[in-house]
């Protein structure tokens, strides 16, 4: 099955590099949808559905933790799995990003297996 | 004079960092010689938190646009000034967060936007903050040297909230 994700992240370069990264780990990867920070990531949900969300959290405009707030208080919206990438691996942020209805957590550094996983694992494997 | 457990954060986060992100394997050896400010690009991101401080990076051309080749998927010669400026940026940006994940992983840190700093900018540091640490490697004909400094002391058990 090829999946539909949203990255969210204010760096165009990042952006560039978790789609390379999804491409070279194998991940099936069907479309990939951009958006620079929460505001502009609703708004390409308001026309695409997506099948993940991989999120930054430090962003000028909508920050990853209030997109998060969005997402889970959408009826519809909150039933797509958010993934978080962050540099911040402290025990605290980690935390209250699952609060808010994060279902994964992928720590700036990473390699391409640490994303496949991350995001089979919530998506659930379709070889498993 | 360097903190240990921030000098061994500072050189593992710059290791893996360069490997995992980048792609690149950096030499741990002391440069021959200091890079020529008007050759090198610098930036610096703040932290708040238990310590707050700043990290700094410093990154001559050869080795940015290395790093940035590496880190887009592109050749060189086909590299903007801007692309290289935001991938240095966004690198400075991860070793700074795995330092402190690193050095204190219950507390809370809020990161400012690295910021690229005019050359000379920042090389004389201000007399409240304390070096902790700097790590310089090689990578390829360049090299890159990361340093911290923090305002406050390091107190492992206090938590603060980045809201």
């Amino acid at each position: 099955m090829a999946y539909r994700v949203l990255i969210v992240d204010d760096s165009p370069a990042m952006r560039n590099f978790v789609r390379r990264v999804m491409e070279l780990s194998g991940f099936d990867l069907a479309v990939c949808f951009e958006a620079g920070d929460g505001g502009e990531a609703l708004k390409v949900l308001s026309s695409e559905w997506v099948d993940a969300i991989l999120t930054d959290i430090n962003m000028p405009g909508m920050d990853g933790e209030e997109f998060l707030r969005r997402l889970s208080a959408d009826e519809i919206l909150k039933s797509i799995p958010a993934i978080v990438i962050s540099t911040d691996a402290t025990r605290n942020r980690m935390d209250r990003l699952t609060t808010l209805g994060a279902r994964g957590y992928i720590t700036k550094p990473f390699v391409p297996e640490d994303l496949r996983e991350v995001l089979e694992r919530t998506l659930g494997d379709p070889n498993a | 004079m360097p903190d240990m457990p921030f000098q061994r954060a500072l050189r593992n986060s710059v290791q893996e960092v360069l490997e995992k992100m980048f792609f690149v394997e950096p030499l741990e050896e002391p440069p021959a010689e200091a890079e020529s400010p008007d050759e090198e690009m610098a930036v610096q991101l703040a932290f708040d938190g238990v310590p707050s401080g700043a990290l700094t990076l410093r990154v001559s051309n050869a080795a940015a646009r290395q790093i940035a080749a590496d880190f887009l998927g592109e050749d060189e010669s086909g590299l903007c000034s801007g692309q290289v400026e935001e991938v240095v940026r966004e690198l400075a940006n991860m070793i700074c967060g795995s330092v402190l994940s690193r050095v204190e992983s219950t507390a809370t840190f809020r990161l400012s936007p690295p910021r690229l700093l005019v050359p000379r900018e920042g090389q004389n540091r201000q007399e409240a903050a304390e070096l902790r640490a700097v790590h310089a490697v090689a990578i390829g004909s360049g090299t890159l040297t990361a340093s911290v400094e923090t305002r406050d002391p390091v107190c492992p058990a206090v938590e603060k909230s980045a809201s």
